[in-house]
Formats: C-alpha cells, structure tokens, sequence
C-alpha cells in the first residue's frame, strides 16, 4: 500500500501539470467553445488544454517565473 | 527565548504575557460562525446555480467573498484557538479548521504544520514557509509569487525532510490536498464553467487576498526577532475589509489572543510594545477597538 501511494505521489508530482491541463483547461475551454458557439471537435479543445500542461511542465509554472 | 534586549522590570515578559494571557480566554464564537457560514453559503451555491436558480456571475462574486472569509477561522483553529487546551474541544479545532477551508482548495494538516514553521521561524529566508511572498517588492509581485501552487510546498517539504513531526501532518495534509484535485478535475468534467467560477477563480483570488494581507503587509519589509518580525501599519482600507491585518503583530507575539479580542489586548499591551520596539508601535493610537484606522 505504502509503494502504491509513493509511486501514485511521485507520479502526481511529476505530472501534474500535464494532467491538470488536459482535463482541467481541456474541460474549460470546450465548455467555452460551446457556450460561444465554436463548432470544432472537443478533441481540438482537449489538445490545447494538454499543450498549456506540457508548456507548464517545461517552464515549471503556470504563469511568470520568479 | 531568543536573547531579548533588557528593558525596565514594569515592561517584563512576565507581565506582557499575564496581561496577554487575560484575553485569550474567551470562546472565539463568531469565528466558528463566519467559517461555518461561509462554507455553507458556498457550499450551497452550487446546486444554487446549476438549477439556475441564481446566476453564475452572481454566485461567483458570493464565491469570492466566501474565499476571503475562509482562511481567518481555519487559523483560530491551527493555533488551537477554539479548544484552548480542553480535549474535549479540540473537534472544535479540527472541524472548523478544516471545514473553512474547502471554499480555498486548501488541506488544514498543510496549513497548520506550515503555519507553525512561519511562527517559528518568521522572515527567515530559509526556514519561513511565508517568505517568499512576505518578501516581495511589489503588489503585483505578491501575486505572480501566489501562483507557483503546490511548488513552494514541495520547497517547504524538502526544508523540513528532516522533522517527522512536521513531515507526518504535511503528509497527512498533502493527501486531503490530493482529494482536493482529483474532486476539482471530476467537477470541471461535469460542470466546467461552474467549476472555474464558484471554486478555482474564488480560491485563487482569495490566495491573493490572503498572500496580500496576512503574509506581505504585515512582514513586509521588516527584521527577524520575536519584536521585530511584524509591524503596525496602516491602509487606505477600513481594517474591517482585511480582517484587521494591520494589528497581525499581537497575533505573533501571543498566538492565542483571539481574533476579535485583539484591539482591546493591543491597547493594554501597548506601553510593553512600545517598550521592545515593535516597529510602528509608536503610531498605535489609544484606541484602536472600533478603529478603522486608515491612513490616506
């Protein structure tokens, strides 16, 4: 139990930018293509989400670096 | 105790703390109150705008309200502020503690293990969890600094690797935090704008509000030492509009004056405080109970 919860927190750590990406950001801007009625595939919305987390992952911040 | 510098025997340590001590007895009632009231309010603005009952909009400005209200009761709680040593309170701690701090998106174990260090080790650059923002140079620095997220957390882990106390609540904490995220990603599946709106938008701006208030103003610019390490200052804004913060420093000299029994304390306190130094002391005026104290 205690090496599943450390592989599950490594993996977290390491990877939680890309994950909150995809589905966090993924998940809003579909919701706002919709709600403005942008007619492309949520696949296309998704992937952006995904690009914004790797981007993340790469600088290690969401925003300005300090 | 660190080494203080002497002063007169009226102005001891002992006394200070006899008269600080006098009013850190009382039930911190409305405290309890604001961090269960907001949390319920914002609890229910959720089916409250997904029935369209209320708008999104709406509900989001209730929101951010409610994350600027949520982190003050959780604080009473890391000091033990509701129990007051009686174990048979300490649920009191425990469940407001926690319970104020969902509108946040914030873990109580976290909170207070880290809480604890900044008392302890206040405007070190090393040690004190704070630091970062309490140093800032700016407004907006202190909000560029607010969006690191869970990385300044990962810094403070590695400091105190070493504390099992410290590292078994922060771990304990850290796994809340964790249900915090994957509770934020299945929400957003479900209800996306409504998850950006009453939740991620209101705890981040509430992180500011917090960071700005309660970390920057109050050490910002300041030394290390039990007296020095926060100041008295004053602001443009009413004191009520940012939970008194300008009186902040008789919260790290006596952690368990309450809340709203602290302008009374500092006008009792005030010839000790003047006394050890503490910066701005002079400028306290007599009265600071129903004082705004704005300064233009």
């Amino acid at each position: 139990m205690q090496k599943i919860r450390e592989i599950a927190l490594n993996h977290i750590t390491k990877w939680e930018m890309v994950w909150f990406g995809l589905i966090f950001w993924g998940s809003i801007f579909n919701a706002a293509a919709i709600y403005f009625g942008i007619n492309h595939s949520p696949v296309l919305w998704y992937f952006l989400g995904l690009s914004f987390g790797v981007i993340a992952k790469i600088r290690g911040t969401w925003l300005w670096k300090i | 105790m660190e080494n203080l510098e002497p002063v007169a025997e009226e102005f001891s340590f002992a006394k200070e703390k006899e008269i600080a001590k006098s009013f850190s007895k009382r039930f911190q009632w409305e405290m309890i109150l604001i961090g269960a009231g907001q949390a319920t309010i914002w609890l229910s603005l959720w089916p409250l705008v997904i029935f369209d009952h209320i708008s999104l909009t709406l509900g989001s400005v209730i929101a951010i309200i409610c994350a600027c209200f949520a982190y003050l009761p959780s604080h009473e709680a890391q000091h033990g502020n509701y129990s007051r040593g009686n174990p048979k309170r300490k649920w009191i701690d425990t469940f407001v503690g926690h319970y104020t701090l969902v509108t946040l998106m914030f873990p109580y174990e976290v909170m207070k293990s880290t809480h604890l260090k900044h008392h302890a080790h206040t405007n070190n650059p090393e040690k004190d969890p704070d630091y970062q923002t309490a140093s800032a140079r700016s407004l907006w620095d202190v909000i560029v600094r607010t969006q690191v997220g869970t990385a300044k957390y990962e810094e403070v882990a590695e400091t105190y690797k070493n504390d099992a106390a410290f590292m078994s609540q922060f771990q304990r904490g850290a796994v809340v935090g964790l249900i915090y995220r994957i509770v934020l990603l299945i929400l957003v599946i479900i209800f996306p704008l409504q998850t950006l709106f009453l939740w991620w938008l209101p705890s981040k701006i509430g992180i500011i509000y917090l960071a700005t208030f309660f970390s920057w103003y109050p050490h910002y610019q300041v030394d290390t030492g039990r007296y020095k390490d926060t100041k008295f200052w004053r602001h443009w804004m009413p004191r009520y509009l940012n939970h008194s913060m300008q009186l902040h420093f008789v919260h790290h000299l006596h952690p368990n004056i309450g809340h709203y029994d602290e302008p009374k304390a500092i006008e009792a306190l005030k010839p000790f405080l003047i006394a050890r130094k503490v910066p701005g002391a002079e400028e306290i005026p007599e009265r600071v109970a129903y004082n705004p104290l704005i300064k233009l």
